[in-house]
């Protein structure tokens, strides 16, 4: 047997959650009985119960002091994990969108190194008028996976590195900005299709007023733009 | 008249300066900024021909004009700075928060692990 073969990377799961105790529960539960990873749920203020239900599911709860917003909470559970010393970090959405069970599809290019980031991509999930902010996030920015909204990504410990750092604590949402990063730092990003689910309850952080889809939009146009790559790039598709 | 005004404005803003930073109110770092530019109006109040012929210079038909301008551009830069100042105190303060999160929930865990151990 190989060093490489031998070698078991330890793995752990990020939640960022906001005001989802109806569901956070149902969905370590179902994580844990599918793989027995340490999860860490960052509770980004929650105005109700989240951090105790999640911490009773059996997950490790970070508490933020102030609302950091989604990425920001996802970046405190890398930090962590980092710190932790794990080798690969997968992370997914509170609401019961991402399903636990598409986890071994999304986590097997990162453990064999085929990439540095998979990205659990399901288009068929969403609207055409978002389908379109995609088309124009796409186009500024130059990125070109299929999903780039998508919460349901695995991470090696490369790009944990590089996410973990202040450089990317600027970021306010994990989508263009954060795969533009990855990007820049010559990683490799995998788009890996999955069966997502509609939200069990609440509504999108991002999508859920016209005046915030509008800054979100703008906000991400400029981004895309300001750190497109300037050269040819190529990314990879299963 | 317009650049005696600006030069008594000048004056007025490097004495405010002067008095907030010996009451504390403002950065030293802050403050020689805003003393240098509130000197440079005055003397540019105090010196017409200067900006006479620096505006002679660039073709500028109404001399005052171009003490507005400047004044407009260095606030536009300032506030720049500002812009980015407050960018990395974000930095600062987003990255002091994860940190405070993940020192809590360490605790909180090995309060509950302690929990654990200590039930029958």
């Amino acid at each position: 047997m190989t060093a490489r073969a031998r070698f078991s990377p330890r793995v752990g799961v990020v939640i960022p959650a906001l005001n989802e105790a109806t569901s956070i529960s149902g969905v370590i539960c179902s994580l844990r009985s599918q793989c027995n990873y340490p999860v860490v749920v960052v509770d980004d203020c929650s105005e109700d119960d989240t951090i105790n239900i999640a911490s009773q599911a059996g997950a490790h709860v970070l508490p933020l002091a102030a609302r950091l917003g989604a990425w920001g909470a996802t970046q405190t559970g890398i930090r962590y994990l980092l710190q932790q010393g794990f080798d690969i970090v997968a992370t997914l959405d509170a609401d019961g969108q991402h399903e636990p069970e598409s986890l071994p599809a999304l986590l097997a290019p990162v453990i064999k190194g085929a990439a540095d980031v998979a990205i659990g991509t399901c288009p068929g999930r969403v609207s055409r008028l978002r389908l379109l902010a995609w088309m124009m996030m796409k186009t500024t920015s130059g990125l070109r996976m299929e999903d780039i909204t998508s919460g349901f990504r695995v991470y090696n410990r490369r790009a944990l590195v590089e996410l973990a750092d202040a450089r990317a604590t600027l970021l306010d949402y994990q989508d263009v900005g954060v795969l533009l990063h990855l990007q820049a730092a010559g990683l490799t990003l995998l788009d890996v299709p999955v069966q997502m689910q509609s939200r069990c309850e609440g509504s999108s952080r991002v999508f859920h007023s016209w005046l915030v889809v509008g800054r979100y939009m703008l906000q991400t146009l400029v981004l895309g733009l300001s750190k497109r790559r300037l050269s040819a790039q190529t990314e990879n598709k299963t | 008249m317009i650049l005696w005004i600006n030069a008594a404005i000048g004056l007025l803003v490097a004495t405010a300066i002067l008095f907030l930073i010996r009451r504390d109110k403002l950065h030293v770092r802050h403050g020689v900024f805003w003393l240098l530019v509130a000197v440079a109006f005055a003397g540019l109040g105090f010196a017409p021909p200067l900006v006479d012929w620096l505006a002679k210079v660039i073709g500028v038909g109404y001399p005052p004009v171009l003490a507005i301008m400047a004044t407009i551009a260095v606030l536009v830069i300032k506030i720049l700075l500002m812009d980015m100042d407050q960018a990395r105190h974000e930095v600062q303060l987003q990255r002091l928060i994860q940190r405070v999160a993940i020192l809590e929930g360490t605790i909180r865990q090995h309060a509950k692990s302690d929990d654990d151990t200590t039930s029958p």
